[in-house]
């Protein structure tokens, strides 16, 4: 941090960073869990290290792409045209990945149901942020009253 | 600039009344910030709104824009383009009400009426006058803590 205060570049960068980080991590533990739960379901009760390897790279280069391509849409202030879009296109990169990979012993029923399972996902995500703003703007307004009372009795 | 050419005339005195003779042709900057110190006008601000130099308090204005290198004081019902910068505004009011809140802005942070958290960790400040301005990512973790008390 600069003496004024402001970030510097290096810490602007390790923000955006930790943010894709996060995503990153969000996304594969949903995919983990739907594969886990596919791989139960199939009578099994091993994970795959090389298609674990797989997901988490995925999700890191979606994350990238969320971020930089696609206006950070599970962040966005509404969900419109363009944040629709960018779910469905990182959706589907997910399946073509899924399926490439054999996650899902290339089933397309159950590639699409991962499908679906992502973009209730995404919107799930967009809700939680949305909503943690609403939190965030009832404690932003009360710390303005707070200061704006202070400053204003030691006027 | 006018302030140049301003002829300084000092005097010391051994008997009678200090005083400060200002002569002046036509009211400038200059001469006005001259006034100001010497009445100690702190929490005051000349500006110039439709030509004509107007004295407001700090207090009355609800943000400060830079455009093309001119600093633009803007109150419920005025525009006064002022002869100073926003960094030296800053320095010169010193006061916390004052944020720099992105690369050309700073707002009176008495005059907001509320905040808006937005992605990307910027926060939307409606002010007074039914303007939204909008805190940079930048500049918005230095404003959570100054609102917290501590800068």
């Amino acid at each position: 941090m600069k003496k004024d205060g402001k970030l510097t570049l290096w810490e602007r960068y390790l923000t955006n960073e930790i943010g894709i980080e996060f995503k990153a991590c969000l996304y594969f533990f949903a995919i983990l869990f739907f594969y886990c739960m596919y791989r139960l379901i199939m009578g099994l009760d091993d994970a795959r290290i090389i298609h674990m390897a797989e997901m988490i790279f995925t999700c890191y280069f979606i994350g990238y792409m969320q971020v930089f391509l696609f206006w950070n849409f599970d962040e966005a202030e509404t969900l419109g045209i363009k944040e629709c879009t960018g779910m469905v296109v990182c959706t589907a990169l997910y399946c073509i990945v899924s399926y490439i990979g054999a996650w899902f012993d290339r089933d397309l029923k159950v590639t699409l149901l991962m499908a679906l399972y992502l973009l209730i996902c995404y919107v799930c995500v967009f809700f939680i942020y949305r909503s943690k703003r609403h939190i965030d703007d009832k404690k932003l307004n009360e710390e303005l009253r707070l200061f704006q009372s202070e400053h204003k009795k030691s006027e | 600039m006018r302030r140049d050419s301003l002829k300084l005339d000092i005097q010391k005195i051994t008997e009678g009344e200090e005083s400060v003779v200002i002569r002046y042709r036509e009211p400038n900057p200059a001469i006005e910030r001259v006034i100001g110190i010497l009445k100690d006008d702190t929490g005051r601000i000349w500006g110039k709104a439709d030509g004509v130099n107007v004295c407001i308090n700090t207090d009355e204005i609800l943000y400060l824009e830079s455009v093309d290198d001119k600093v633009f004081a803007y109150t419920e019902d005025n525009v006064l383009k002022i002869d100073s910068s926003l960094n030296s505004f800053m320095i010169e009011t010193g006061d916390e009400i004052f944020f720099r809140c992105s690369k050309s802005m700073v707002i009176n942070i008495n005059r907001v009426i509320s905040l808006k958290s937005l992605s990307s960790n910027r926060i939307d400040a409606m002010m007074e006058g039914g303007e939204h301005i909008i805190i940079s990512r930048r500049y918005a973790s230095e404003f959570r803590k100054l609102l917290k008390g501590g800068r």
